[in-house]
């Protein structure tokens, strides 16, 4: 009897929420969303839905519905496009490779705010608990990049390993000088390659490495099931401050949370080989900007490389930018144009179960019912 | 000198002229792989021997070639450009940026490089498909996930991304010329880590800048050194660089080693392994003749 009481006590405290949360309200919704600019590019190629102008591919679809669909790339400071429209938005998409900043400030504003969909992987760019204690849910699309970030994973572990870029740069200078790149370019062949995190993405890789010929590890919260540890031939490793100095190449395959953030500073990096490559396709912050920069330039890091920054759009002063034996490029793993249709598909799929009334994929859910899915807590 | 050592990575051209000059010369043997640096047929009548280190570079050129499948696959460098020249333009990269899953990739030639190619392929779920003069086995054919194509000309416009494997011979030498090209897909992307000279220098500057081929990469230029002027350097959509790729430490330590096995050889007038041999006795190996 006690126990009934205090559950109805939670439950009428979290009604309003509750509400808020479960279903869309019935009518035309104003749905925001906001991504990179196409510009020129715009226009070149019909399945480059992953840039404003193309709208995700959805613009005709929601318009006729009678919904309302505003979208932009001008996410930053108090007098941004977004913010003209966050008082009345009901849905937000949002997406990792040009993130609008969703703060607990924003949230409190977005009084129609329901629900927050991120097009792609990674929603550490909203405030969380912020989000859940307004009772938006929010979710993204699974699974829609975890290939195309493995492959961009393996291309940069070569990258570096292999030195291709001072040789590029020589063919492209008018030079010839093998020696500048054969002194310290090397096979992937029988190096020792660990993964921090193995989870969709560090599978993959796993997966993708294995013809190579490597030594291969992985540390994770969790350990995979054994009839799949053999097939991908990867050893689970504990203890990630053993792990480490064992590694030729540390890949970064986790979210960004309140644990992970600025995890691999000075310290960590020491623990590392001397000579070691890093791959961090994860998240920017989840690295000590000034301890990577630092290390690279005293050769602790033989190569670092990803297309992930703190923050983002990386400044032009980014100390990443112009460190030696990087291998950065702009956030666009996940956004290929194989990416980008996966992760249009899953959007539109969560809107119309949304405008149903029905519950999303389980694994998209990233804040349900007041809950931060798992790898969040 | 009895015996000359050279290298594909700076190869000394020993042409018929200098193999005449060269009185005591018995034994040319190859730092690498690949020896169509050498007048092979003058080195066949000459009496002399040539071998290389087969097998040295194999793994090497294999990792290699799959590294430019994926830089231009997924449209990396003009990203790392945007990168150190201070920008940030994620659609200037990502309008033309695919993944390798679900691509149809063919190899030309599906020898030892080309059946490791295949092989480090294979988690990436691609449609792989081979065109050689001989059939890979059905085992291994199985294994690999390859399918044969014994036409190349029909092989050609399936292909998203096409993979040089095949050595230079008097066949090979010119082999993709403008016609050859025209059969592949528009937007192809072509990697050639074989040799330069098996390309129309030209007709590959040409497809590149009108976007036939949306990208080519290797490491393999006629001649080389590349000099200062050689179209590849300059022609859009590319991934060039000097001839690095089976010149890595661990290939370096593999043909030294290699050499210094066939000289051991060598002075104790033993043979070397078969496999090494270009030339022996006359006779030309094979994927020469």
């Amino acid at each position: 009897m006690a126990m009934r009481n205090a559950t109805q006590q939670v439950v009428r405290a979290l009604e309003p929420s509750l509400t808020r949360s479960l279903h869309a309200s019935p009518g035309s919704k104003k749905i925001v969303g906001v991504f990179y600019k196409g510009g020129e590019y715009a226009g070149q190629n019909p399945n480059f839905v992953g840039c404003v102008e193309n709208a995700l591919g959805i613009r005709s679809w929601l318009e006729s519905q009678g919904h309302q669909y505003i979208v932009t790339d001008d996410k930053d400071g108090p007098n941004c496009e977004l913010e003209k429209h966050i008082a009345d938005a009901h849905v937000l998409i949002t997406t990792p490779f040009h993130p609008a900043y969703v703060s607990a400030d924003r949230i409190r504003r977005g009084k129609n705010l329901e629900l927050l969909l991120t097009a792609g992987i990674g929603s550490d760019h909203i405030e969380l608990p912020a989000a859940a204690a307004a009772g938006l849910t929010v979710a993204e699309v699974t699974g829609s990049n975890t290939v195309s970030v493995a492959e961009d994973q393996l291309m940069r572990i070569l990258v570096l390993m292999r030195n291709f870029l001072p040789g590029h740069h020589q063919a492209i200078s008018g030079e010839w000088d093998l020696a500048g790149i054969a002194h310290r370019a090397y096979d992937l062949e029988g190096k020792t390659v660990g993964t921090v995190g193995a989870g969709r993405i560090g599978k993959l890789l796993l997966q993708r490495l294995k013809p190579f010929g490597c030594n291969l590890l992985y540390h994770d919260r969790l350990r995979v099931d054994a009839a799949l540890e053999e097939e991908l031939g990867a050893a689970f490793e504990e203890d990630l401050d053993a792990m480490l100095p064992k590694c030729d190449v540390v890949v970064l395959n986790m979210p960004l949370t309140e644990k992970t953030k600025g995890m691999f500073n000075k310290e960590k990096i020491a623990k590392m080989k001397k000579g070691v490559i890093i791959v961090n396709n994860a998240r920017g912050a989840i690295m000590d900007t000034q301890a990577v920069a630092d290390a690279c330039k005293s050769g602790h890091i033989a190569g670092y490389g990803g297309d992930v920054w703190y923050p983002q759009p990386a400044p032009k002063e980014h100390p990443w930018r112009y460190m030696p034996n990087n291998a950065m490029t702009p956030h666009i793993s996940g956004t290929t144009i194989d990416g980008q249709l996966r992760y249009a598909a899953g959007v539109k799929d969560m809107l119309e179960r949304y405008f149903k009334g029905q519950d999303f994929p389980e694994p998209n859910y990233i804040v349900k019912e007041g809950k931060l899915a798992s790898q969040y807590k | 000198m009895h015996v000359l050592i050279t290298t594909p990575f700076h190869p000394a051209y020993v042409t018929a002229e200098r193999i005449k000059k060269a009185k005591n010369l018995e034994l040319l043997l190859t730092a690498g792989i690949g020896s169509d640096h050498i007048d092979l047929p003058a080195a066949a009548a000459a009496g002399l021997t040539v071998a290389e280190v087969t097998g040295s570079n194999t793994v090497s050129v294999a990792e290699d070639e799959l590294m430019r499948i994926l830089i231009l696959l997924r449209n990396f460098l003009p990203g790392y450009q945007q990168v150190v020249k201070g920008e940030w333009n994620v659609a200037g990269i990502a309008h033309r940026a695919y993944d390798l899953e679900g691509k149809t990739v063919g190899t030309v030639g599906a020898g030892r490089i080309g059946r490791l190619l295949l092989q480090r392929l294979k988690p990436f779920n691609c449609n792989l498909l081979y065109h050689d003069r001989l059939q890979i086995n059905p085992e291994l054919e199985k294994e690999i996930g390859a399918k044969f194509e014994e036409d190349l000309d029909a092989m050609l416009p399936k292909c998203d991304v096409i993979v040089i494997n095949t050595p230079l011979t008097e066949k090979t030498r010119g082999m993709f010329n403008k016609e050859k090209i025209a059969k592949m897909k528009k937007g192809v992307i072509i990697v050639n880590n074989a040799r330069g000279a098996i390309m129309d220098t030209q007709a590959v500057a040409d497809a590149c800048s009108s976007g036939h081929i949306a990208g080519y990469g290797g490491d393999v230029w006629f001649p080389q050194p590349a000099p200062k002027d050689h179209p590849w350097r300059y022609m859009p959509n590319h991934a060039m660089t000097p001839h690095i790729s089976g010149t890595t430490i661990d290939a370096q330590l593999r043909y030294a080693a290699g050499v210094k096995d066939m000289l051991d050889r060598y002075f104790k007038g033993e043979d070397f392994p078969a496999e090494n041999y270009i030339v022996k006795e006359g006779e030309l190996a094979s994927q020469y003749k």
